[in-house]
């Protein structure tokens, strides 16, 4: 397919992804929900932090910065990958648009790239606004040390970690995706039950050290866990691993995700077209 | 008199019928349903293990998830029903009938609870063995007693949202999306709601749930009776008797604007 035709396409997704997430509401309107909804589920994982804290009595300011990043940067992990799972039934079911995309002269592959890539934008603007407000509530209000050098971030480190992490969760979004153009049973769900499985095994709250080691194993597999101990390494400078032994880990799981997405996507689009399932329309 | 009872019950029968068949037909549904939940509720139950917070917190946790899925229940099977129903065009169906709306959600509310009581108990069991929840049950029947109120009120409240989707699509679609974690966050679904800031626990006295949980968690864990639950009896019972009269005007108001407005049958809001 020629570059410009991919490109136009994209284009054109992104813009469509856009508006179908935002012209139902103004842009204050949609600020605030793109905000609301993580940063409840941010000052709920800090809530129970502070509490616990108090029962015991001791507040130790670096592990709620673990938790304070570990959580904002799930987020955007779970934007991007829900935002992907949910597209299928969207546009199939929904919309019902997704075969006139597939008889289009460009591709479902980059259209679904556009659509990821909305997503992204969503994300990160959630992420800032959820990390900024949080930052306010737990320090500017609630008068909570956090030991963060704002400053201080390494941005270069930072900016690689996210390319790396954001490719790697696009080609997750790319497997829910192919598993919901085959089926249409799990398709409101599959976004929470990966993202649960992530949020348990991927050192989001508590260091994973703490699972069994079954457990651990799990997590080292998991490049959610690198990417976050890579961000977490950018931002707060914790010593507890190696940044570069991080990285090489989140590029090699990203490798694996990548090949495993492009595997399962191309399958997902032979079978449904050798079953007719490009406009099966189910209302599971 | 008795011959719109006797149908208007049929018709609850019937919807809740349809939706027990409907939401067990999938059985990896079922599955997924009753063991993921498990996930991320053992996540914070390692938060708190990282704090080194004593065992009663795990039984907050998985009493807040246990809860925390008729919420669920509530807002997506319940509230954003008719969004689901104008979709797939049997919205017109239950407008044309000579039954009561009411009726409709009263049977999707029964029919969601059968449902979510099958998964809240899978939960609440697996929770509780996996993390060795300390209970100190002495009077199961206050426990129960709340937990039927907190039910009743959680539901009143889905009719009251109910209304809402026979109008607005993607407004109200996006709103009970809203409600989800800001929800679990005020009603302080794994922790104690004493420990939020004055402001915030004026919130969260708006929300059944918050004296739901609380409740359950007294009468389960501390081991208090209905003498000191009391407040959250009255609580919910009050929540109730508004609820459900609101839900009722809301309804036939919304239905009227949305036949003046000819939004009734409009899909792809």
């Amino acid at each position: 397919m020629a570059v410009n035709t991919v490109l136009r396409t994209v284009k054109q997704a992104v813009w469509l992804g856009w508006k179908v997430d935002t012209n139902w509401a103004d842009p204050l309107v949609f600020a605030i929900y793109y905000m609301v909804r993580p940063l409840a589920g941010l000052l709920m994982a800090g809530f129970m932090f502070y509490v616990g804290s108090t029962v015991v009595d001791v507040f130790s300011g670096e592990h709620f910065a673990f938790l304070l990043i570990g959580n904002s940067f799930f987020i955007y992990i779970v934007q991007i990958v829900m935002s992907m799972s949910m597209l299928i039934h969207d546009d199939r079911a929904h919309y019902e648009v997704l075969k006139h995309i597939y008889l289009s002269p460009s591709s479902l592959t980059w259209y679904i790239l556009g659509r990821a890539l909305n997503g992204v934008v969503n994300a990160s603007l959630s992420l800032l606004l959820t990390l900024g407000f949080g930052v306010l509530i737990f320090q500017g209000i609630l008068g909570l040390p956090i030991p963060i050098n704002w400053l201080g971030i390494d941005l270069p480190m930072l900016a690689l970690t996210m390319l790396l992490g954001t490719l790697c969760f696009v080609s997750l979004g790319y497997v829910l995706s192919g598993i919901n153009i085959m089926t249409s049973r799990v398709q409101f769900m599959l976004s929470e039950y990966v993202s649960s499985i992530l949020y348990l095994f991927g050192g989001v709250i508590f260091t994973p050290e703490l699972l069994p080691s079954w457990g651990q194993t799990i997590s080292n597999a998991l490049p959610v866990t690198y990417f976050l101990k890579s961000v977490r390494f950018s931002i707060l400078h914790q010593t507890g691993g190696d940044f570069q032994t991080s990285l090489m880990l989140l590029s090699l799981t990203t490798l694996v995700t990548v090949g495993i997405s492009v595997g399962v996507f191309r399958f997902a689009m032979h079978k449904a077209r050798k079953d007719g399932l490009i406009d099966k329309k189910e209302e599971y | 008199m008795l011959d719109d009872l006797v149908r208007n019950l049929r018709v609850a029968y019937a919807r809740l019928w349809v939706r027990v068949k409907g939401g067990n037909r999938e059985p990896e549904w079922l599955i997924f349903d009753m063991f993921l939940p498990i996930f991320t509720l053992s996540a914070y139950v390692y938060l708190y293990k990282m704090l080194g917070v004593g065992a009663e917190f795990a039984g907050f946790v998985v009493i807040g998830g246990t809860m925390l899925a008729f919420w669920t229940n509530v807002l997506w099977n319940m509230s954003a029903q008719f969004y689901w129903e104008k979709e797939t065009g049997t919205l017109e169906a239950y407008l044309v009938a000579p039954i009561s709306r009411m009726a409709i959600l009263l049977g999707m509310a029964l029919g969601g609870f059968v449902n979510t009581t099958l998964r809240a108990v899978a939960i609440l069991t697996v929770g509780s063995l996996i993390f060795q929840v300390p209970i100190a049950l002495n009077e199961p029947f206050t426990a129960l007693l709340i937990f039927f109120l907190t039910i009743a009120a959680l539901y009143s409240l889905g009719m009251l949202f109910a209304s809402l989707f026979l109008l607005y699509g993607r407004e109200a679609w996006h709103t009970a999306s809203l409600l989800q974690e800001p929800v679990q966050f005020i009603s302080g679904s794994f922790y104690p709601v004493r420990y939020l800031p004055t402001l915030l626990q004026l919130l969260a006295s708006l929300v059944p749930l918050t004296f739901g949980l609380d409740g359950i968690r007294r009468t389960a864990i501390s081991g208090e009776g209905i003498a000191q639950v009391w407040p959250h009896v009255i609580a919910l019972i009050v929540f109730t008797l508004i609820l459900l009269p609101l839900a009722k005007l809301a309804l036939n108001f919304m239905e009227n604007l949305g036949k003046k407005e000819g939004r009734l049958t409009l899909r792809w809001q």
